[in-house]
């Protein structure tokens, strides 16, 4: 087996409380990223109970009797495994649509640490190897991150990150273009004040481009700490002025902000806009990167287009970088 | 245990509407469009497309000729252009298989047709071999034998371009069911007159798609593998101008291969297929598919998906005999 897999984040397909809650649209989902050229799906916890199946390993084994059920259905899809999960520490699980424990807040480091093993746990036995955190709050919320802060933030990942190994799992910190981390030099303070051996990186190539940071740059300093990669597009940028506007999420990622700009995300295709999906992978594979990349959209109009567009581009384009420097090495 | 034949090759009929910021579009608006249709179909492993030949002057138009557009094709990693539908308005006063005296003007027609399509190399030119019947009586016999007769002339014509002449039957269409399909053949020269079998269309005329193939294997050159979840039991083959748009009770007719609910055994039909010795292409066809909320991408790759993964290992059994 390559050491590099490649799966697709299927949130897309996932817009709302009440849709994409039938097991079918889940085998139509999976069956098109499988014959897309896909070995894996990635999940993102989501909290709406049972509207919600796939949100968390409790509504998975309640739709489908276990998580090893669960991936029966993935097989009997061609899929191999669920590659990983997205977990965002703001979503509670108690009550539906609840909110989750501050990871600013030093007393949350157990709650966090006991749902991010839940989910770890479910990983493991879904075949998938990376659990994917948002690691720190909006840039709205907070500003520009204290050294305290960032102290705050490193000691829950660490202790996060050395939950987890013990399921096999590896956390990947995630950033986006509306976290506090796009602040200033936030990023890199913690991935300084993070202990390497437990607390990796996943790069996301869209939040990067719109924050206005290269990925390709960005991995090359930081490629011994990547441990997931999730490549999508992106075709405007936003500065830390526009993304400190409060409740960002509403006002800047959904209803696009000054600009109106209603789409952010793309999926990698030939069309490339600001991310440069070839030197992105070719910088993975001159560095021996191994592990998932979950390629995704995140947000399209249609999921199965935006996805056999994407499987087009990694099998005629992208894997055959990775491939071929992987035969000249 | 597998067979040394080869696989088959899986062509897509290129029925397609996506949702644009402007609202829908298809693939022939733009080469962009077209670009990100054909990225679609061979990402998730088909070998070919099929089309319409109604769209030669869109071809003419955006990629200067027809080979100049199978090039188009192939650059986005799908080997060729396999069979194209023949599109035409039949009229008893103009062009009618059924009616002789509109039989020259057929000929030129097709002699006018092969000649723009000579750029590339075709399999099929598919027809529809009979007019529209709106009553119940159907297409007379003498009128069945008119058609056979012309459809032997058109395909001596087509082999001069090394094409098959072919007869595709949709449940509206004259020569519907299946003592219709068998007398149409009997009259019918073999040599020049082939079948194209549509699982969907013959199952909604409540003919049996794996015994009418059984039947007139021999002279079968290619088929639609579509689905349906309905037979035509209200006489909707009667609805002006086509029922595939305009019956009443039934907003969808066709949906992809490997739908649930859907009525057409494609295990059955491709064991059928193996054991009559067919080799080369097979079209998945999912026309209208966007109806109801449907996705034509969806459609397409949930099709391949079960043919990879349940069809062609049928194919590739090797059978005890």
């Amino acid at each position: 087996m390559s050491d590099v897999r490649w799966a697709y984040a299927i949130n897309q397909w996932d817009t709302n409380i009440d849709s994409f809650v039938r097991k079918r649209e889940h085998e139509r989902a999976f069956k098109t990223a499988s014959i897309s050229g896909f070995s894996a799906v990635e999940l993102t916890a989501a909290s709406f109970g049972a509207w919600e199946p796939l949100g968390t390993p409790q509504q998975i084994t309640d739709l489908y009797g276990s998580l090893e059920g669960f991936r029966e259905v993935l097989s009997a899809c061609a899929l191999d495994a669920v590659s990983s999960y997205v977990y965002d520490p703001s979503v509670g699980f108690e009550v539906e649509m609840g909110r989750g424990p501050d990871p600013l807040n030093p007393e949350s480091v157990g709650e966090i640490t006991r749902t991010a093993r839940w989910f770890a746990d479910a990983l493991r036995r879904l075949g998938g190897s990376v659990l994917v955190v948002r690691a720190a709050p909006s840039a709205w919320q907070t500003g520009p991150l204290s050294d305290e802060q960032i102290g705050v933030l490193a000691d829950l990942w660490d202790t996060v990150g050395e939950a987890i190994a013990a399921d096999g799992i590896a956390l990947g910190l995630h950033v986006d273009f509306l976290s506090a981390l796009r602040l200033g030099d936030g990023i890199h303070r913690l991935l300084a004040a993070t202990d390497p051996a437990k607390v990796g990186l996943a790069i996301d190539t869209a939040e990067y481009a719109i924050s206005g940071i290269d990925p390709v740059a960005f991995y090359r300093q930081y490629a011994d700490r990547v441990v997931h990669v999730q490549l999508k597009d992106a075709r405007a940028t936003v500065d830390e002025a526009e993304a400190s506007t409060p409740h960002a999420e509403q006002f800047i990622r959904t209803e696009g902000g000054a600009r109106k700009i209603l789409r952010w995300f793309y999926e990698p295709s030939d069309e490339r806009a600001l991310v440069d999906f070839e030197g992105f992978v070719g910088a993975l594979a001159e560095h021996g990167y191994r592990g998932w990349i979950v390629v995704e959209s995140d947000q399209s109009p249609h999921p199965a287009e935006s996805t056999m567009v994407a499987g087009w581009y990694v099998q005629k384009v992208l894997r055959p970088i990775v491939e071929g420097a992987r035969v000249s090495a | 245990m597998t067979t040394d034949r080869p696989p088959i090759k899986w062509s897509y009929m290129d029925h397609w509407r996506a949702q644009g910021p402007a609202g829908p579009y298809d693939q022939w608006q733009s080469k962009l469009a077209m670009k990100r249709f054909l990225q679609q179909v061979a990402a998730v492993g088909f070998d070919a497309i099929d089309t319409f030949d109604f769209r030669i002057w869109q071809i003419f138009e955006q990629y200067g000729s027809v080979a100049n557009y199978q090039e188009f094709v192939q650059e986005q990693g799908l080997e060729r252009i396999v069979n194209t539908f023949h599109g035409v308005y039949y009229s008893p006063d103009r062009y009618a298989p059924e009616v002789p005296a509109t039989h020259p003007t057929i000929i030129e027609d097709f002699q006018h047709t092969l000649d723009m399509w000579s750029g590339i190399q075709l399999d099929n030119i598919i027809v529809m071999p009979g007019s529209r019947f709106f009553d119940e009586a159907g297409v007379s016999d003498d009128g069945l034998k008119h058609a056979a007769d012309i459809w032997g002339k058109v395909g001596e014509l087509t082999q001069q371009y090394g094409v098959n002449l072919t007869c595709h039957h949709e449940f509206y269409a004259g020569i519907r069911t299946r003592d219709q399909i068998d007398r149409f053949y009997s009259y019918a020269d073999p040599r020049y007159v082939k079948f194209f079998v549509d699982t969907a269309q013959h199952c909604i005329a409540d003919v049996d798609p794996v015994g009418v193939y059984e039947k007139h294997h021999e002279r079968v050159t290619g088929f639609h593998f579509k689905d349906t979840r309905h037979k035509d039991t209200n006489d909707d083959y009667r609805m002006f101008p086509d029922a595939e748009v305009s019956a009443t009770t039934t907003e969808k007719w066709f949906y992809e291969m490997g739908t649930a609910e859907g009525l057409v055994d494609f295990e059955a039909m491709m064991r059928s297929v193996r054991d009559h010795g067919y080799t080369g292409w097979i079209s998945v066809e999912h026309d209208k598919a966007d109806k109801l909320g449907g996705d034509y991408a969806e459609s397409t790759a949930i099709s391949r998906w079960y043919a990879k993964n349940v069809l062609d290992g049928i194919y590739n059994e090797k059978v005890t005999r």
